[in-house]
C-alpha cells in the first residue's frame, strides 16, 4: 500500500511535461506501457481490485483504516483513480511530484484535514454520508492517512 | 442544513418517527444531524444545494429492515426517498424530490448473493457498486464482464431502476434485470417473474413471468422498493477488438448513424456504440480555463482550432467487437467496408487478447472507474452537470434534425456544446453535457433556463427524454401527454390503489400520490 507509483495516465499530459516530469516505469507499468499505441498517451495503470471491506460492527473502534481506505476511498484514490488524478494535478502544480497524487504517499495530511475533506467534499469529490463511511470507520481512515503533524 | 420537515409532520411527530425508525434499524443508523442533510444534498444541483432537503436518512441493513421501515413510514406518514446507493449524480444525487423525505439508504445492503458462471449472471443487493461487484467478479476469477456507466461509483441496480447505460452488448442496462425481489409500499414482499413461484429455479433465467410480469413497473419507479434483482451479464470474450475513427464534420453524423445502425440491427455490431463529441475528449485534458479564457460559449473559430491542435475530429466513433478472433476479423472487415464508402482514413485498430491487461479507461471493456466525474474539473471550483437526454431513432435524418435543434437552443444560451449519441439498436440516445459553475448564480439561472427550453423545444419536435433530473420531473412528465396524460393518470390510479400514504418516493418521474399530490409543480425549497 505505502509503495510510490507514480501515476501518469490520465492526468493532462502537457501539464506533466510542462512540469517537466519524468515516467518512473514500475515493473507493472512497464507491463502495460507494451500494449499501448505508439506515440500516444501513457496507457493507464492497471486496475487494482480493493481491499473487502473488514467485517464486524462498523461503528466500533479500531478498525483497518488500510483495508478501509482501499474499500471505501479506492473507488478514486488509487492508482489511475479519479481523485488520484486530479490531486496529481493539483500537486504538480504546487511543485510537487507527481507520485503525491497518491493520498497513501502523502506525509502532509493531518488525520483533522482528512475528516473534514470527507465529511464537507472538495472540487470534485462530494461529501460522504455515515453510509458511505461512518465516523468510527473515518477515525481509521484519518489515523491511517494522516502522517502529518 | 436545517431541518425542513415533511408535509403535515409536526416536529413532535417527526421524532415519533425517527425514534420508531431507530427501533427498526438501531439508533446508529438514523442520521438527523444538520451535517447528515448535507451529506443527503444534491451536490450538483443547478442552484442551491438546500433546494432539494431531506429531512434525515434510515439505514437498513435486510429486507426484513426495509419491511420494517416502510410499515412504519406508514404508521407515521412519514415519506421515503429510497436511494441505492446515492450517487445520481447529475440527476439529483442522493437528494428527495419532495422537500422533508427521509432518505431510505440502501448502501448497507451490499452483498453479491450469487455469481452465476455457467449461466452468466449475478443477484445483487442495492447497494452493490460497479466496482464491488467487479472485484467480486476478479476474485472469483468468473468469466464474466460487466456492463458500466460514466460512474461506477453508483449502485449496479440503482443504475439500471433509473434506466443507465453502458457501452458494450450489455449496455441497456433495465434489459439485464431479470427477476426482482420488491418490498411493495405496504411493506409486504413480493417476487416479480419466474420468482413469483416457491423455489423457482429460473427465477433470474426466463424475463417473463405466468400472466402479467411486473418487472419494469418498478424501474424509474415509485411502486416499491428492490431489495434485490437479478442481472445478466456478459460471457467473457475471447478477444475483442475496437476500431476509431476520428469524424471531421458535424454533420458526417448524419451518415455515420445510417452506417452503424443497420450493421446493428443486423447482428454484426453488438455493443452500444457510443459517439461523443469533441469536447468529450477535451474535458479530460484540462480546465476550460486553459482552453478558452471567456465566459462566453468556445467560438466556432476556436474549435476548429482544438481540432486541429489535438487531432481530433467533431466527433469520434468506436466500434468495438467482443469474442471469438476469427469472427471478430470478419466482423471487422464488414463494418471497415461500409465506413469506407464514406471515409477514406482506415480506421486505428486494437486488439485485446485473454489474459492481457484490460484498459481501466474504457468503458467498452467493462471496467468500473469514476473517472467521467473528472469533468468537474474542467469547469473549476464548486461545478456540477446535468444531461439533457432525449431518445431518437437511430437514423441520420432524426438525428442530424434534433442535433441542429439543440445545438442552436445551446448556442443561443452562449453555452459550450457537449453531445453524445449512443446507438442502441433502433433508437440512439442524445445525452448533452451541461457543465456548470455552481458558484455563479447567473450561469445556474441560465443554465436552468435552457433545460427548460430544451425539454419544451425538444417535446414539441416529438422527442422525449428518458431521464431527468429532480428539477425536470415534472416537466418532463407532461410531455408524455398522450389522450390528456393518459400513462400519468394510470401510474398515479396505480399509486394510490397500493399505496394510500403516498410514503414511496412521492414525485419520482413526476408520479404524485395523492397525499402529496398539491406538491406537483414546486420547485423544491426555493422558487
Amino acid at each position: 500500500m505505502n509503495r510510490k507509483i507514480l501515476i501518469a495516465a490520465a492526468v493532462p499530459v502537457a501539464l506533466l511535461s510542462l512540469a517537466g516530469c519524468k515516467r518512473v516505469d514500475s515493473p507493472d507499468e512497464q507491463k502495460v506501457a507494451t500494449a499501448g499505441p505508439e506515440g500516444g498517451p501513457p496507457p493507464p495503470p492497471p486496475y487494482t481490485i480493493r481491499d473487502e471491506a473488514p467485517r464486524g460492527d462498523r461503528h466500533a473502534a479500531g478498525r483497518d483504516g488500510a483495508a478501509l481506505f482501499s474499500n471505501h476511498c479506492g473507488y478514486c484514490h488509487l492508482p489511475g483513480g479519479m481523485g488520484t488524478n486530479l490531486v496529481t494535478v493539483q500537486q504538480v502544480k504546487a511543485g510537487n511530484s507527481p507520485e503525491m497524487g497518491l493520498l497513501t504517499n502523502r506525509e502532509d495530511l493531518t488525520a483533522e484535514y482528512v475528516k473534514a475533506v470527507v465529511r464537507n467534499g472538495k472540487v470534485a469529490m462530494p461529501p460522504q454520508t455515515r453510509v458511505d463511511i461512518t465516523d468510527a470507520e473515518l477515525d481509521a481512515v484519518a489515523a491511517y492517512l494522516g502522517k502529518g503533524k | 442544513m436545517k431541518l425542513t420537515l415533511p408535509p403535515r409532520i409536526s416536529p413532535q411527530q417527526f421524532d415519533a418517527a425517527l425514534s420508531a425508525f431507530a427501533g427498526a434499524v438501531g439508533k446508529d443508523w438514523v442520521m438527523s444531524s444538520d451535517a447528515d442533510r448535507d451529506a443527503y444534498a444534491d451536490i450538483y444541483n443547478p442552484g442551491p444545494t438546500e433546494q432539494w432537503p431531506a429531512s434525515a436518512a434510515v439505514a437498513p441493513a435486510s429486507v426484513e429492515e426495509i419491511q420494517a421501515v416502510v410499515r412504519l413510514a406508514n404508521e407515521h406518514k412519514t415519506p421515503l426517498w429510497p436511494v441505492s446507493r446515492g450517487k445520481n449524480l447529475g440527476y439529483g444525487a442522493n437528494a428527495p424530490r419532495m422537500p422533508g423525505s427521509v432518505v431510505l439508504d440502501l448502501g448497507r445492503m451490499n452483498k453479491v448473493l450469487e455469481l452465476d458462471p455457467e449461466l452468466a449472471y449475478c443477484v445483487v443487493e442495492p447497494g452493490v457498486s460497479f466496482f464491488d461487484l467487479y472485484d467480486h467478479i476478479q476474485r472469483e476469477k468468473a468469466p464474466l464482464w460487466m456492463s458500466v456507466p460514466g460512474n461506477g461509483w453508483g449502485s449496479v441496480l440503482g443504475n439500471a431502476l433509473d434506466h443507465g447505460m453502458g457501452y458494450t452488448p450489455y449496455g441497456q442496462h433495465a434489459q439485464n434485470l431479470c427477476g426482482m425481489e420488491v418490498v411493495l409500499p405496504s411493506g409486504e414482499l413480493v417476487r416479480t417473474g419466474m420468482g413469483a413461484m416457491d423455489g423457482a429455479h429460473a427465477f433470474h433465467l426466463f424475463p417473463l413471468s405466468y400472466g402479467p410480469d411486473w418487472t419494469k413497473m418498478f424501474t424509474q419507479s415509485n411502486f416499491g422498493v428492490v431489495s434485490k434483482a437479478g442481472l445478466w451479464l456478459q460471457p467473457a470474450p475471447e478477444t475483442s477488438m475496437v476500431l476509431t475513427w476520428d469524424i471531421p464534420n458535424e454533420e458526417d453524423i448524419g451518415w455515420v448513424i445510417d452506417t452503424v445502425t443497420p450493421l446493428k440491427l443486423k447482428g454484426v455490431i453488438d455493443q452500444n456504440v457510443f459517439i461523443p463529441s469533441w469536447l468529450g475528449k477535451i474535458v479530460l485534458m484540462g480546465q476550460r480555463k486553459d482552453f478558452w479564457d471567456k465566459p462566453s460559449a468556445i467560438p466556432e473559430w476556436r474549435v476548429q482550432e482544438l481540432l486541429k491542435e489535438h487531432k481530433l475530429g467533431f466527433w469520434q466513433v468506436q466500434v468495438r467487437l467482443y469474442g471469438d478472433e476469427a469472427m471478430n476479423k470478419a466482423r471487422a472487415e464488414v463494418i471497415k467496408a461500409a465506413f469506407k464508402q464514406h471515409l477514406d482514413a482506415a480506421p486505428r485498430e486494437e486488439w485485446w487478447r485473454e489474459g492481457e491487461p484490460l484498459n481501466m479507461m474504457d468503458p467498452t471493456m467493462g471496467v468500473p472507474s469514476a473517472v467521467a466525474l473528472q469533468m468537474g474539473d474542467w469547469v473549476g471550483g464548486r461545478s456540477g452537470h446535468m444531461g439533457f437526454s432525449p431518445v431518437v431513432p437511430a437514423t441520420g435524418k432524426h438525428v442530424l434534425d434534433q442535433l441542429k435543434r439543440s445545438r442552436k437552443i445551446i448556442a443561443d444560451h452562449d453555452v459550450d456544446f457537449y453531445a453524445s449519441f449512443t446507438i442502441s439498436g433502433r433508437f440512439a440516445t442524445n445525452i448533452n453535457m451541461l457543465m456548470f459553475d455552481r458558484d455563479k448564480p447567473d450561469e445556474l439561472a441560465n443554465m436552468r433556463k435552457l433545460f427548460t427550453t430544451l425539454v419544451d423545444a425538444t417535446a414539441k419536435a416529438g422527442y422525449g427524454e428518458y431521464r431527468a433530473h429532480l428539477g425536470w420531473m415534472d416537466e418532463v412528465n407532461d410531455t408524455y401527454g398522450y389522450n390528456n396524460s393518459a400513462q400519468r393518470r394510470l401510474n398515479e390510479a396505480v399509486k394510490d390503489a397500493i399505496d394510500p400514504n403516498g410514503i414511496i418516493a412521492p414525485g419520482k418521474q413526476g408520479v404524485w400520490p395523492l397525499a402529496y399530490r398539491e406538491e406537483r409543480g414546486k420547485k423544491g425549497e426555493v422558487a
